[in-house]
């Protein structure tokens, strides 16, 4: 009970606030901009035609309406939450009037399913190959493995994209192009084995690069983790290596490993914006790329919101998971 | 008792160590002979850096370079069979520890792993070395802290809801479930207070007798020494001056070092300042010649600065490396 009370309750509370001021702050860093959303909506649709000023101030009426901008701006506030709360983010600009929640939701599955893919299988490669690395520092696949990942590391993301877009695609196309299916969605093995296909190369180089990442992380920390007292201990005990491995070294790296994978799970909902570009994929990463290049504010406000609501949701777990992982937060 | 249960002969252990070309050999084991017997506890006394620690882990045959055993040899004698302990094959080491030679480590406060509970670290001990399921495991684990009177709850405990006092406990009884005959204890009481201290000291004497084992005892403090051993060996600067029963030792030591030792030590009705030892002991890259303790010594006289003395016999089992005493021997008239 005093768990929940003093651990658990403080940081629900924490997760509300937090979502609370970065959602209002991102109502308000477009409002002290000076850029006006409406006059570049007028200018846009103004700049092929002529229309008749009676016209054009009732346009700009319409406009203000819908963009959220009448009346004052704690009125614009109030009402800003008041949508908010019915799960209304307004109309995307772009594809009026498709609501922006729709074309969020369009894209949003695709990238949790690319990023979610990823981000756990190089999280486990990473960290199970790092420790192991880092636990038989002597061995020459050891050697060999550090030596690859160093060299893969420094490649920047967009270069390994490019090679294997061109490698795969071009000059051995044994992958698509662009898109993320065929067919329409459905549970049919077809379908399925399709998004497979499609996913694999962006998700094979996302996985290079996160793997490189958490490798170096793990191998960093196991080798210190094996100068500890209770692996040295364990060792000299003959405990049988695979479990010093998974019970006494990657089991005590836990803590800085999970907040590491639950703060990257967080960040999928921005999307991975360079690999769907590279790849055509059809993500959110896209969709707001897109949305960026046109002054689709909904969208971006949209998918602004929806990382906020990712990453607060996902420190707020690691805060809940510690306690499992490490008896002593408990005490705290 | 009786049978030699280890043995050394001769025994040079180095650091050796190259940095930029540099060859560092810092002679932490240098011509150490000694013979421990079956059932007894043998405790091996000396200040900070006088190689007790590394003389234990070479014994214990659990050492890395840039450790090197230069010279001279460890033996067990374990169940009639005669075992090299300066080549063992990682097989080897798997098969003899825990089973035959167990190792109660300096500084148990952080032997434990963190983040599992007690009777998890014993099951991992356990069937290391024993072909048992976790419910065999946990009730010999039980059984055994109960006898040695460790409440039950400690089972499910994790090591830092436990005390100093009883985390050094639970290592011992983790180092000793499968009753091993040679007992290795690297200053076991250090770092705990008195009354602990006496509680952990009552329990190796417990576990000991249990069984008749091998206690090897480390430790600087000769009052727990005074308490333990049988026999005490007294090291300086690498080197073993001095051996004989604990009575002998504390009542007639012979070697200045050794007596230096012992008036160190203060006593009941004692109320005068104790004296130290004046100076330090020697870094071990480049030792003195001849005595290593000349510099320290006050009888030292030119042959020590020259000549490194030789072990000779003062008394049943007892010897000593001292010119000194050996002038004073050859003084005595003969009987």
């Amino acid at each position: 009970m005093t768990l929940l009370r003093q651990y658990i309750l403080p940081r629900i509370v924490q997760w509300f606030v937090v979502i609370f001021v970065g959602i209002s702050v991102t109502f308000l860093i477009p409002r002290l901009s000076p850029v006006n959303p409406v006059d570049q909506a007028m200018g846009r649709l103004t700049s092929f035609q002529t229309m008749d000023p009676e016209a054009t101030l009732q346009m700009r009426e319409t406009l203000l309406d819908l963009y959220g901008l009448d009346g004052s701006i704690i009125d614009q506030y109030l009402n800003f939450w008041g949508r908010l709360i019915q799960g209304d983010l307004g109309p995307s600009f772009q594809s009026f009037p498709t609501p922006v929640t729709e074309i969020i939701g369009a894209g949003i599955w695709w990238t949790i399913g690319l990023l979610g893919t990823a981000i756990l299988i190089s999280w486990v490669l990473g960290v199970v190959l790092g420790s192991l690395a880092g636990y038989f520092p002597q061995m020459w696949w050891s050697k060999f493995l550090e030596r690859v990942v160093i060299t893969v590391y420094p490649v920047p993301y967009y270069i390994l994209a490019f090679v294997l877009l061109m490698l795969l695609t071009y000059y051995w196309p044994v992958f698509p192009l662009v898109g993320g299916s065929r067919g329409d969605p459905s549970f049919t093995w077809e379908f399925i084995s399709s998004v497979l296909y499609f996913g694999f190369l962006p998700a094979l180089s996302l996985v290079i690069g996160g793997t490189a990442f958490r490798f170096i992380m793990a191998k960093a920390l196991a080798s210190t983790e094996i100068t500890s007292d209770y692996v040295q201990y364990a060792e000299l005990a003959a405990v049988p290596k695979r479990k010093i491995l998974f019970f006494y070294i990657i089991r005590n790296t836990m803590l800085p490993q999970v907040t590491d994978l639950a703060l990257s799970l967080g960040t999928i909902f921005e999307g991975a914006l360079i690999t769907e570009v590279v790849f055509g994929y059809p993500g959110v990463g896209y969709t707001l790329y897109n949305a960026i290049n046109s002054g689709d504010y909904n969208i971006i406000m949209g998918i602004t919101l929806l990382s906020i609501v990712g990453i607060a949701t996902a420190s707020l777990l690691v805060d809940l998971i510690y306690p499992l992982l490490d008896p002593r937060v408990r005490l705290r | 008792m009786g049978q030699p249960i280890i043995q050394t002969e001769n025994l040079k252990a180095y650091y050796i160590t190259q940095a930029y070309g540099v060859e560092r050999t810092v002679q932490a084991v240098d011509d150490i002979s000694i013979s421990i017997n079956a059932g007894e506890v043998y405790g091996i006394a000396g200040e900070s850096g006088c190689g007790k620690s590394t003389l234990l882990k070479v014994l214990l045959g659990s050492y890395e370079p840039p450790l090197t055993v230069v010279d001279g040899s460890v033996t067990y004698h374990l169940d009639d069979q005669t075992i090299d302990a300066v080549n063992l094959t990682p097989e080897e080491k798997r098969s003899l520890r825990w089973k035959d030679i167990s190792y109660i480590p300096q500084g148990s406060m952080h032997v434990l792993n963190p983040v599992r509970k007690i009777r998890d670290t014993f099951h991992d001990f356990i069937s290391a070395h024993r072909n048992v399921t976790r419910k065999e495991s946990m009730k010999m684990t039980s059984s055994y802290l109960r006898d040695l009177g460790l409440p039950d709850k400690v089972m499910g405990s994790y090591p830092h809801q436990l005390s100093g006092g009883m985390r050094q406990r639970v290592t011992i009884a983790l180092a000793t479930i499968l009753w091993p005959k040679l007992i290795f204890a690297d200053e076991p009481t250090t770092a705990l207070d008195v009354i602990v201290q006496r509680g952990v000291i009552q329990m190796l004497k417990e576990v000991q007798q249990r069984e008749g084992s091998t206690l090897i005892l480390i430790t600087h403090d000769i009052g727990v020494h005074a308490n333990l051993a049988d026999r005490i060996a007294v090291l300086y600067a690498g080197k073993l001056v001095e051996e004989a029963p604990t009575r002998t030792i504390i009542n007639e030591p012979k070697h200045p070092y050794t007596k230096f030792l012992i008036e160190s030590l203060p006593s009941l009705d004692g109320r005068e300042e104790r004296s130290s030892i004046p100076g330090r002991p020697p870094a071990l890259d480049h030792p003195p010649s001849g005595c290593r303790f000349h510099e320290r010594c006050p009888l030292a006289k030119d042959i020590c600065l020259t000549i490194d003395p030789e072990m000779i016999s003062v008394g049943p089992n007892h010897r000593t490396a001292c010119h000194v005493v050996a002038e004073e021997l050859s003084h005595e008239p003969a009987i």
